[in-house]
């Protein structure tokens, strides 16, 4: 069927990036372009991705990597490692009267090779690594300079380890690599990089969600009481980015005695400073200067002239008043915090004060004043009431902290540490000759523990909020999995353990950069995120030099001080409605006008004022810059972000706010007036105006359309066919489900050493589809197989989500699947915990035999050890092996032993690969190989299945074909599913599905299941119907049914069709418990628990209050003693002990004829004797948990008696 | 039967190239009728590959799925009266008497891939061979092998019946319908406004064109299905009227077996 309607090669569709307003609706999407995908297997393609949406995926993550050695496109040539060095600069060290300046310079990473003596050339590629498990590194090298007194500079190159490389990063073998290049190198074809190799897994690193980059946020907490006696609620926070993307944050409180106070956090340690002296360190400033920049002319607002005049006032006490003499006493402060060098004055310490901790994206004085004062201003008007506090959970002030960006200031860290501790060194053994420190010092081992683990080993913080959990496994359980992890983006650990649920909730502002339906539900809910599936990052600087004068030009002044006369109460009657008026505000639109004209607002670019300018005028130069950056005139760049907060009535606090920094989340729209694709961030969208279908335009209000509706989703949530029909939480539950489904994980299995992999080996493309399942190339994965589905009560076994599965389909091969299992095998390790560190040499060997051939079994076991054993030690390929068979075996050269490995397993399973590892140059002996297992697992009662719309069941019987209903036309349904499965969860999707997947079949072609294609007027059901009815069936997808047992039609007519299924990953034959007796507990007797162990299933203190409830007490009895820790045990009757019964020697040996105790208990009575009674009268033998001995044990401990009523 | 006369079949048409044929039988009970849709189904024996000793595989299917593909191999089974189940046999593992071998040993030297298909399958028994529509159907695909790729492989194809396993089934699917204008109400249409229009009459129902449609005929309660319209439409193994007249002989045999039964038994 699926050739049949393949017409030509060519007709797949190209589309490219952004554009996704190709063609989409019920018949633009009827193709499987089987033969297309056919030919390019085949013949890969030598140039371009086969499918760039899949290619872009991991986008953010390479970028950024890439922007560590090569961040923007200027005339210098530097990365983010550069900058990091030199905002690091010159460390000095003085020993004596000697001066020693030390730096780092030139750190560069090369491409990845082997370590080879003689072929030094020969590069590695990421599949070796996986193979071998080791990591895909290379080295990490860099310069070490110093100069002594000042005298002439010195440099040595230093290796600094091997740093990890990211897959398809410009520092990886495989960029640029065409489909056929990829493939050559024993990759998927669609490989996409992303990842790092660390001992051969593939770990990434997650996105996390932090404040957005410098820019003043309004901040309300209880907590920030608790800083000090008169601190108050209210803050305004900053969160200031060097070039080098390391961060500063910064606080400014509000003090309920009017004084405002900075506090920052530098090296985990926290600081305050009153606010003025730091504004007084940066300018030579006058009170009144001061005042009217505060006030900005507002002289009129009491509330605010009586705090500024607090503040002047207060600083008074300090008794210090120039520039330099604030700058000395910071300096003071602060000297040896910062860890100046020693011969800074206290004001040269000072500057570096202000130039290392305060607003430190701001380079110029002047710059970080004057953000000072719009912070304080912003303060102010938060704590009058006049502006409403900033949302840190919403999107608009937050941005992403990107893979790259994390490890350039982890590594600038990591370098300072360096030059602290040659410096350290040099102090510490006066010596002047930093060539002959050793430093052990290895980068690349760092930043590989931290992709190895996750860690963030730090002493500065690096102004974040967790230490741990920022990589993850790429697991490659299948693509929707793989490819979902890119897309994560996480809150962070921090808010995970927060008991509100505020943070988790899904908010308006998020809309078309965070998926609504893609979070898992549970402890992740809503901290765990996905970018959607047009959403892009921003990795690169964009040149917005010419922005500032830009501005200017358009009327935007660079006043400081007084701004025009405030807004009185009366209004001009002459004032004519202008264009420029904000119609969101609901008020006089007069009032409005006067609002606009009189409001003087702040115009900032990333964090830095660039000027002033009316409220009318910002909205006005905000329309024009948007109408320039779409259409790419004045220079002004697509992916700035020009967000122009209106002035309001105690709304967020006004300004005009431009954003070119790297890590923005933008996403393309239409810009009605050019229809051209505009990118918009998620600062600015707030006060856009962007309608989501051609419906939603109001005339000269919507400047912006949504490109589609389905961009607000993710990936994985966008391939949920006719999700539009669904109850919400069922496409949640999709999502998750769709993540864990057997399907096609890779097609490079014979390369891939995976702890565990699944596959489905009988995949198909589904009929029904939503388009992007083609632009993403989900037909070259596919995740399940379409099965005819017939929604009827039948036999009973279809109660409670389970489903029936036709015998003949399970025979015919639906859902047979596969997992691999894979083992390395170190003879090395074993090596090493036996003897510590040998020489060198190994002394074990794979093998069956000894060097001359010699062994110690007999030929017989041999024969038996040959059946599945090669004379090298090794499984033969193909084999099947089951518990107890050998694995593998080696030799001793010491003892001359010959140790064959047993197979520890649940299942049978069959030798699917032995992988020979050696070492880079592949020199070394044999001692490390890896065995894939493969172990084969059809469908089996109990095994779980589901369709694409959150409905999950097992399957809990296997009937015949004849058993089996069928219809006139003789088709047996694969899987019979529950009607009550429907009526609460309201999946319709999945009806719909059914009905296009019947006509689909029937028509021979594939179904365009996009979301929002469908309304009232043309509805699904209607189009599908009709194409049914042309094919001969009922319109509304019902057919007549008969019982296969009887032959008798069914009263009712039977709804069917046809349904993608997904067979999830968990199976029975993982999570079968059974047992009668095993292993019990040491100190209880009870029986352990856990599968691998052989233990019990816990029979509960609820299970146990149901068979009270039920009476059944021979049951409880049996559950609870008989077949737990049931023991026999010697009582006195006398004293009521369980403890006191001792066996008495002497007694033992007269007891017996022979001197034995005797067989039972009771038998041997006379031989136990109370030790408080001194008699053996009172003995006798009862029948008690074990524990209870126990029990009783622990409370004598604690000299308490129990004591036992025995009648 | 109330006329005398016992069930009755009339042959409606048969396609072509002879895989499917629908007939009319008549004059029949439910329970009959069903139950030779059944043996149809499960229980006409055929031949299917069942065992599978594999020497090398070098191709990228593994090898339980390649034994799974071969098994559903459709083998020509006109002739299973000579071959006995091996559960009859006294052989141990499989012989002459009870299973056909077929080799398959392929490997691709040329630098295109190689398609393997049923036309591979070497049979050592003329009778028993993979069925192929007409000359020019290149038989179904087992597997695909690159340049250096080999199968070698013996194939033991046994006698079976469909209720073991799927693959000795020799219907695709079994067409059945009876009263197609709903008359007996067996069923209740699910309408929105009219059944008449809403539900499809398929070709069954202008058969029974010739007893007149009365929408205000009297319901007759004692009413039974009495015509079964069935389309046979087989896999190739056998000829579809050959699956019907076997189907036919083993209800006989077993009611023969039954009656045997009951003789020998003492009342």
């Amino acid at each position: 069927m699926n050739a049949k309607r393949e017409k030509s090669i060519n007709s797949a569709k190209q589309t490219n990036g952004t554009s996704a307003t190709a063609a989409v609706g019920p018949e633009g999407n009827t193709h499987f372009h089987t033969l297309t995908r056919q030919a390019q297997a085949k013949r890969p393609s030598q140039a371009k991705p086969h499918y760039p949406r899949t290619a872009a995926l991991s986008a953010p993550h390479i970028e950024s990597y890439n922007s560590m050695f090569l961040f923007g496109s200027g005339a210098t040539v530097e990365g983010l490692l550069d900058k990091g060095l030199r905002d690091i600069g010159v460390k000095s060290v003085f020993v004596g009267k000697d001066k020693l300046e030390v730096w780092i310079s030139n750190l560069v990473v090369g491409k990845p090779l082997l370590h080879t003596s003689h072929a030094a050339t020969s590069v590695i590629y990421p599949s070796e690594c996986r193979e071998r498990g080791i990591s895909y590194t290379a080295k990490l090298q860099g310069k070490l300079n110093w100069r002594v007194n000042g005298g002439p500079t010195m440099s040595e190159p230093r290796s600094f380890g091997d740093m990890p490389v990211m897959v398809r990063s410009s520092r990886c073998n495989l960029e640029n690599a065409s489909p056929s290049a990829l493939v050559k190198h024993k990759e998927d074809s669609s490989e996409f990089g992303g990842y790092f190799i660390v001992n051969g897994i593939e770990r990434l690193v997650r996105l996390l969600i932090v404040p957005r980059r410098n820019h003043v946020i309004a901040i309300e907490r209880g907590s920030f009481q608790k800083r000090g006696p008169t601190y108050s609620i209210y803050g305004v926070s900053i969160r200031c980015v060097r070039e080098d993307m390391s961060s500063q944050s910064m606080t400014l409180h509000y003090l309920n005695d009017g004084a405002l106070q900075l506090r920052f956090i530098y090296r985990k340690s926290e600081y305050m400073v009153p606010v003025l002296l730091v504004l007084r360190a940066l300018r030579e400033t006058s009170d009144r200067d001061l005042f009217m920049r505060f006030t900005q002319g507002k002289t009129g607002n009491t509330f605010l002239t009586d705090r500024v005049e607090l503040l002047l006032r207060s600083f008074k006490g300090l008794t210090v008043h120039s520039r330099d003499e604030c700058r000395a006493y910071l300096g003071s402060k602060f000297h040896v915090m910062m860890d100046s060098a020693d011969d800074l004055t206290d004001v040269e310490a000072g500057s570096e004060f202000l130039k290392n901790v305060v607003l430190v994206h701001l380079t110029k004085d002047e710059d970080k004043f004057n953000l000072l004062v719009f912070m304080i201003q912003k303060l102010y008007s938060l704590v009058a009431g006049e502006c409403a506090v900033d949302n840190p959970d919403s999107p608009q002030h937050q941005e992403v902290l990107l893979c790259g960006h994390l490890m350039a200031a982890y590594m600038k860290e990591k370098a300072l540490d360096i030059l602290e501790g040659i410096s350290n060194q040099v102090r510490m053994e006066q010596r002047m000759k930093p060539v002959s420190v050793d430093f052990h010092d290895n980068i690349g081992k760092k930043i590989e523990y931290f992709l190895a683990t996750g860690n963030l080993v730090t002493n500065s913080g690096l102004d974040l909020q967790q230490t741990s959990g920022y990589t993850i496994v790429a697991e490659k359980l299948n693509f929707y999995r793989y490819l979902s992890h890119f897309g994560s983006i996480h809150r962070g650990a921090f808010f995970a353990e927060l008991k509100t649920t505020t943070v988790r909730k899904l908010l308006p502002e998020a809309w078309g950069f965070l998926c609504p339906v893609h979070t898992p539900d549970g402890g992740p809910c809503g901290l765990l995120n996905h970018l959607s599936h047009t959403c892009r990052i921003i990795t690169t600087p964009l040149d917005v030099s010419s922005l500032p004068s830009l501005i200017a030009s358009l009327g935007v002044g660079q006043m400081t001080g007084m701004g025009p006369k405030v807004v009185g109460p009366e209004i001009s009657r002459n004032s004519k409605l202008s264009d420029d008026e904000d119609s969101a505000v609901e008020i006089d639109p007069r009032v409005a006008k006067k609002i606009m004209d009189s409001t003087v607002l702040s115009v900032q670019l990333d964090g830095k004022c660039i000027g002033y300018a009316t409220a009318a005028t910002c909205r006005r130069v905000a329309d024009t810059l948007r109408y320039w950056k779409v259409r790419s005139e004045n220079n002004v760049p697509l992916d700035l972000e020009i967000g122009y907060v209106p002035p309001s009535n105690g709304g967020q606090y006004p300004g005009l706010f431009l954003f070119s920094t790297a890590a923005r989340m933008m996403r393309p729209v239409e810009y009605l007036p050019t229809k051209q694709v505009d990118m918009v961030g998620s600062f600015e969208q707030v006060y856009m105006d962007i309608a989501c279908v051609k419906e939603d335009v109001v005339a000269g209000v919507t400047t912006h359309i949504e490109l589609h509706p389905t961009s607000i989703l993710s990936v994985v949530a966008n391939l949920t066919p006719f999700s539009d029909f669904n109850q919400s939480p069922r496409n949640m539950y999709q999502c998750q489900m769709g993540k864990q489904s057997m399907g096609t994980p890779v097609h490079n299995y014979p390369h891939r050493t995976d702890n565990k992999l699944y596959r489905l080996q009988t995949g198909q493309s589904p009929i029904v589809r939503p388009h992007l399942h083609n632009e993403y190339g989900m037909d070259e994965y596919p995740n399940g197989m379409n099965a005819v589905v017939c929604t009827i009560a039948y036999t009973g076994y279809d109660m409670e989500d389970a489903s029936i599965l036709s015998k003949s389909s399970h025979e015919r091969g639906y859902g047979y699947g596969t997992v691999y299992k894979s083992e390395f095998i170190d003879l090395g390790e074993k090596q090493k915990r036996n003897r510590g560190a040998s020489n060198g040499t190994p002394f074990l060997h794979f093998g069956l035999f000894g060097p001359k051939g010699d062994t110690w079994m007999k030929p017989e076991m041999i024969e038996k050890l040959m059946a599945f054993l090669d004379e090298d030690g090794l499984p033969k390929v193909g084999v099947r092996i089951s518990d107890g068979d050998p694995f593998y075996a080696y030799y001793n050269d010491i003892d001359g032993d010959v140790t064959v490995v047993k197979f520890k397993s649940f299942e049978t399973a069959y030798v699917d690969e032995v992988r020979l590892i050696g070492n880079d140059e592949g020199t070394q002996e044999l001692q490390k190989v890896h065995i894939k297992l493969r172990i084969p697992r059809p469908p089996v009662i109990g095994d779980k299945f589901s369709s694409r719309h959150g409905q999950k069941g097992v399957i809990s019987q296997k009937w015949p074909t004849i058993d089996m209903p069928f219809s006139e036309s003789g088709i047996v349904p694969d899987v019979i599913i529950n009607p009550h499965a429907f009526p609460s969860r309201m999946t319709i999707g999945m009806f719909v599905e059914s009905l296009a997947g019947k006509s689909g079949a029937l028509h021979g072609h594939a179904q365009d299941a996009t979301p929002f294609q469908f309304d009232e007027d043309h509805a699904a059901a209607d189009f599908f119907g009709e194409e049914l009815k042309a094919a001969g069936f009922n319109y509304h997808g019902n057919e007549a049914m008969y019982s296969g047992i009887t032959g008798q039609e069914f009263k009712a007519d039977i709804y069917i069709g046809v349904v993608y299924y997904q067979r999830l990953r968990h199976m029975v034959s993982d999570k079968y418990q059974v047992r009668t007796t095993g292993p019990i507990h040491n100190l209880t007797h009870q029986p352990i628990k856990g599968r691998k162990r052989f233990g019990g299933i816990r029979l509960g203190e609820m299970e146990r209050d149901s068979l009270l409830a039920h009476g059944v007490s021979f049951i409880l009895q049996d559950r609870l003693m008989n077949c737990s820790d049931y023991s026999q045990c010697h009582v006195c009757r006398l004293c009521g002990s369980i403890l006191s019964p001792v066996a008495i020697a002497t007694k033992m040996h007269s007891g017996g004829i022979d001197g034995s105790v005797g067989d039972t208990l009771s038998e041997a009575r006379d031989a136990i004797e109370c030790l408080t009674c001194k008699t053996s009268k009172g003995i006798d033998v009862i029948a008690i948990p074990y524990v209870f001995r126990y029990l009783c044990a622990e409370l004598v401990a604690m000299n308490v008696k129990l004591k036992l009523d025995i009648s | 039967m109330s006329d005398g006369k016992g069930p009755q079949v009339t042959i409606k048409s048969t396609d072509p190239i002879g895989k499917s044929l629908s007939f009319v039988l008549w004059n029949c009970d439910l329970a009959l009728a069903n139950a030779l849709r059944r043996i149809m189904i499960a229980e006409v024996p055929t031949m299917a590959i069942d065992l599978v000793d594999i020497e090398n595989n070098s191709s990228v299917l593994v090898d339980e799925m390649l034994a799974h593909r071969l098994g559903l191999i459709p083998l020509i089974s006109s002739n299973t009266k000579d071959i006995t189940y091996t559960r009859d046999c006294n052989c141990e593992e499989y012989c002459e008497n009870c299973s056909v071998v077929l080799n398959l040993n392929v490997r691709c030297d040329s630098d295109r891939n190689r398609d393997v298909t049923a036309r591979d399958l070497v049979s050592s028994n003329p009778n028993v061979t993979p069925y192929f529509a007409n000359e020019d159907d290149p038989g179904v695909v087992i597997c695909k092998l690159r340049k250096g790729q080999e199968l070698r492989m013996r194939c033991i194809a046994k006698k079976g019946t469909a209720k073991e396993h799927a693959k000795w089934s020799p219907v695709a699917a079994v067409g059945f319908e009876y009263d197609p204008h709903n008359r007996l109400r067996h069923t209740t249409y699910w309408v929105e406004t009219d059944a008449l229009k809403e539900w499809p009459v398929g070709p069954n129902g202008d058969d029974e064109h010739e007893i007149p449609v009365d929408p205000n005929e009297p319901f007759d309660y004692n009413a039974k299905p009495n015509r079964f319209y069935f389309v046979v439409e087989g896999t190739g193994v056998l000829d579809p009227k050959e699956i019907v007249e076997k189907a036919l002989l083993i209800i006989h045999a077993k009611v023969v077996h039954t009656m045997q039964f009951l003789q020998k038994m003492k009342w």
